[in-house]
């Protein structure tokens, strides 16, 4: 496990977009969303929103931040921190490492 | 400093959380009528149908008041404001020392005065209590009838069929909502609610009355001579005129949804201006600079008053920024949100005010949307099942990105890439 999960390729996210991976392959309590920055930077956390079940991956993300599509709860992308309401619980941030263009998934690990 | 905020609905709650996210270190005292502070959103879906429970609709967890140093002083309200004296009084009489006041008093659901009105089978919907009531009354089978098809009673219509209830909506207006959503979108949003087996009806109520079955009402406008008859879903639209004395029907409750009346007493007993709401400025300062106003019952003096969620979030953190003299968030695209019969509807920006309408994806597809459109620039946007489209809609809104209109209108082509230019 200390070479992560290989998840995604780096071109199957677009910026500012994410992908859910199925917890199946994550072993984790709840599927994990990808989310690629509009700067090009990778981030995963908890893929259902805290305030009500959508998935984070259909989100928007932008500036460091992925916006909740059902409700627009927004949180951080480093740290899953919530940024004001309508959520009030922050999300589980995972450790990403892209490698040649590969994404690689560290679930449960801090980044 | 001390600060005491009086209520705590969203802009409420959101005023003091961006207090203390701002780096306010001062006495934050929050009043609130109910329990805890609550979202109110989920009273007419999730809540209403018993679902969720209050305490998942928190608005906060309930350590958070202690972590943040809020004094959370519940089930209580501001009874007057003596801001020459720099104290708020409460329900009971003890007063608080304060530097300045944000009124965040919301408003109370808006009875109109029809006969039999306050018989105890008519409920409103604006407080946990209300949805209480209410949902002891929608019980499987039970005749309800809705006044009033916009936001609240197209929701509260969508959970008491779900609920088992034999739904009638009621409403003087042909399209409900054609302002805000389009005349097409309002129309097919509107037929969903037949097409779930709710008799929908082009009229207003002109009184009630308690019968020995139930309470009655007496339809004007509307509601043609097969009403009594009918229980299978149909529309009717009768309206015209000429017509007079209409049918009636008996019902076992029902619920008012015909708006709200902006809490303003308190205001105005303090002396402040108060004109359809408490008038505030742009940094929501009241008549006196010691009190602001936030949320539904408050209104600026350019504007008129807006009663959306987000709207009220955005005063909290308005009015915090005037309190700590730092720059407010900039203005984004009004945007509002509605769940009704299993369809997540989205609205940012300005409808009405569009000179051109394109429609991106076909009203028969699983989402779609609609793009409002002013001398070349979107003004407005509303989607179904389709959040990704008002999230780059209130984009394109706020930073004026010229519109591609065949790009818009092809749903295999990316908003995120039109917005980028």
């Amino acid at each position: 496990m200390t070479q992560g999960i290989r998840v995604a390729a780096l071109d199957d996210i677009p910026e500012g977009e994410g992908v859910a991976i199925d917890k199946a392959i994550t072993g984790t309590a709840d599927d994990i969303a990808l989310l690629r920055d509009t700067d090009g930077s990778v981030w995963a956390l908890d893929d259902t929103c805290t305030h009500e079940d959508a998935s984070l991956a259909d989100g928007w993300v932008e500036d460091g931040y992925v916006e909740c599509p059902l409700h627009s709860s927004k949180f951080c992308l480093k740290n899953g921190e919530v940024q004001g309401l309508p959520a009030t619980r922050s999300t589980c941030p995972h450790r990403v490492e892209v490698r040649d263009g590969e994404v690689y998934l560290f679930p449960n690990q801090a980044p | 400093m001390r600060i005491v905020v009086a209520g705590g609905g969203v802009a409420g709650v959101s005023t003091v959380a961006a207090l203390r996210a701002g780096g306010f270190d001062g006495d934050l005292t929050l009043v609130d009528a109910g329990e805890f502070p609550y979202d109110r959103p989920p009273l007419s879906k999730e809540y209403l149908a018993g679902s969720r429970e209050l305490k998942q609709i928190a608005l906060q967890p309930p350590h958070w008041y202690d972590e943040q140093g809020v004094r959370l002083i519940n089930e209580c309200t501001v009874a007057a404001l003596h801001p020459a004296d720099g104290t708020v009084e409460l329900a009971g009489g003890l007063l608080l020392r304060a530097d300045r006041v944000v009124l965040a008093t919301g408003g109370g659901a808006a009875r109109p005065p029809i006969p039999g009105v306050g018989g105890d089978r008519v409920h409103v919907l604006r407080t946990a209590e209300d949805a209480d009531r209410l949902r002891a009354a929608l019980t499987p089978g039970a005749r309800v009838l809705v006044v009033g098809a916009g936001l609240i009673g197209a929701e509260v219509a969508s959970t008491a069929v779900d609920l088992g209830c034999d739904v009638v909506l009621a409403d003087p207006v042909a399209t409900p909502l054609a302002a805000a959503l389009g005349e097409d979108l309002a129309a097919w949003l509107h037929r969903l609610h037949a097409r779930r087996g709710i008799t929908t009806v082009r009229a207003g109520v002109a009184s009630f009355a308690e019968t020995t079955d139930g309470i009655e009402a007496s339809f004007v406008g509307g509601a043609e001579a097969s009403f009594a008859g009918g229980v299978e879903p149909r529309t009717f639209d009768v309206a015209g005129p000429g017509v007079a004395a209409e049918p009636s029907r008996v019902f076992d409750a029902v619920v008012l949804g015909v708006g709200m009346t902006p809490q303003t007493a308190l205001a105005e007993s303090a002396g402040l201006d108060v004109d359809r709401g408490v008038l505030v400025d742009a940094g929501q300062i009241t008549s006196n600079p010691a009190v602001l106003a936030v949320g539904d019952g408050a209104r600026t003096r350019q504007g008129p008053r807006v009663e959306h969620w987000e709207a009220a979030r955005h005063d909290g953190a308005r009015a915090a920024a005037t309190i700590l003299g730092t720059r407010a968030p900039a203005p984004t695209a009004p945007w509002f949100w509605t769940d009704r019969h299993g369809r997540h509807v989205e609205v940012a920006g300005h409808m009405e005010t569009a000179d051109e309408v394109i429609v991106r994806g076909s009203f028969d597809d699983p989402s779609f949307s609609v793009f409002g459109l002013r001398d070349g620039l979107v003004v407005a946007a509303a989607a179904v099942d389709d959040s990704t489209a008002v999230r780059a809609a209130r984009r394109m809104i706020d930073r004026r990105v010229p519109a591609d209109p065949a790009r818009l209108s092809d749903p295999s082509a990316s908003l995120r890439t039109l917005l980028r230019g």
